[in-house]
């Protein structure tokens, strides 16, 4: 967590600008992983076939692709309190909309008796 | 508080460099919670109508190119590497490193719509598309072999499938969804429903692709800005909240590829 209005002036860095900077070396890691899962899914997937589980897994693999993006490539880990919760929001959202919908959708056609 | 040297990127109504870059940050990323609801509505649709069809849908993401998918990704996961790799430069003041990281992100977003052109190019080309197109196909094919024995029908369309793609008579995809039906009376794959998922892979994928073509010019703006020295250090905020939009989407493709081309992946054809 960053205070925005905690920077630190240098004589080569005047305005305090280069706090939170990446790193080469974690951003590639983090690019490898990425792409590591993303093969990974493809390979997972075409060997598993169409199973109970497929989705499951290849969901899962997503979310921590997903998951690693958001927290190294968008910042989300220098993020303010404020962002990090305008990030959540959206997720909060979007799971009502999944359980609205899903709960309609699962149960019509539940017969009765 | 306040920074030791003013600098002419602060904006009157902010305190400080910092202020101003968290405002910047929270108001794209309050557009992006909009931009994943509006993905969501589709991603929500996707869900129900897989849940009714699923079998239809795993046949029809059989049909799906994951060679150029899979190209795809990569270029859209390397593409995240760079903008981020240009944020870095921005806030070192390496103007040149910046605009180095730009241009390849621009390129490798060219180079996923070059790829995504083609790949729709092949499919309306076999007339893997909803509508009058699709039916007009499966119905040549079921026709072909509505007289013949399962064998007979097997090998007429592997003898076809044989022959140099311009003379063929069938699309592959036509071919073994009319042996699929011939085969199995009892569990008959239904060719609208299969429509259905191509409903959905052409408007997630096309709306994905709009979103795609926009970061593009996004990005050409900050290398054009880059370059004449609009993007100062203090400034670096600028690129930044680029990146988050360019980010999002290449998130969005990271559930779109197994959503819509991993899910048949396996199947034998």
């Amino acid at each position: 967590m960053s205070d925005p209005h905690n920077t630190t002036p240098t004589a080569d860095d005047p305005h305090g600008m280069r706090k939170d900077l990446d790193s080469t070396g974690l951003l590639l890691v983090v690019f490898v992983a990425v792409l590591g899962l993303a093969l990974a899914n493809v390979g997972i997937s075409m060997k598993m076939g169409p199973t109970k589980y497929t989705l499951v897994v290849q969901l899962a693999i997503a979310s921590v692709q997903a998951g690693l993006v958001a927290y190294y490539f968008m910042h989300l880990r220098h993020g303010d309190k404020v962002v990090i919760l305008t990030a959540l929001s959206s997720l909060f959202w979007m799971a009502i909309l999944f359980v609205l919908f899903l709960a309609d959708y699962m149960t019509r056609f539940w017969v009765v008796g | 508080m306040a920074n030791a040297h003013a600098s002419p990127v602060l904006k009157h109504h902010f305190e400080d460099l910092g202020q101003q870059h968290a405002c910047e940050r929270l108001g794209m990323w309050m557009f992006l919670a909009t931009e994943i609801l509006f993905f969501g509505g589709l991603f929500a649709a996707y869900t129900i109508y897989r849940m009714l069809y699923p079998h239809e849908f795993e046949i029809a993401s059989s049909f799906m190119n994951r060679q150029i998918a899979t190209v795809n990704t990569v270029f859209l996961i390397t593409s995240s590497l760079t903008m981020t790799l240009a944020i870095r430069c921005a806030k070192l003041g390496d103007r040149a490193g910046l605009i180095r990281n730009l241009i390849l992100t621009v390129a490798l977003g060219t180079a996923f719509m070059v790829m995504k052109g083609f790949e729709y190019a092949h499919e309306f080309h076999e007339n893997l598309a909803p509508g009058k197109m699709f039916r007009t196909e499966y119905e040549k094919a079921t026709k072909a072999v509505a007289g013949l024995a399962p064998a007979a029908a097997d090998e007429y369309f592997k003898a076809d499938a044989a022959k140099p793609e311009h003379e063929r008579a069938h699309a592959h995809w036509a071919a073994e969804l009319a042996l699929k039906n011939k085969a199995s009376a009892d569990e008959v794959v239904d060719s609208g429903k299969v429509q259905m998922f191509l409903c959905f892979y052409f408007v997630m994928t096309g709306i994905h692709g709009i979103h795609i073509v926009v970061g593009l010019g996004l990005i050409l703006w900050l290398v054009y800005e880059a370059a004449t020295g609009g993007i100062p250090p203090e400034n670096y905020s600028t690129v930044e909240v680029v990146s988050l939009y360019w980010h999002l989407v290449d998130a969005i493709w990271l559930f779109l590829m197994p959503l819509l081309y991993l899910a048949g992946a396996g199947m034998h054809h």
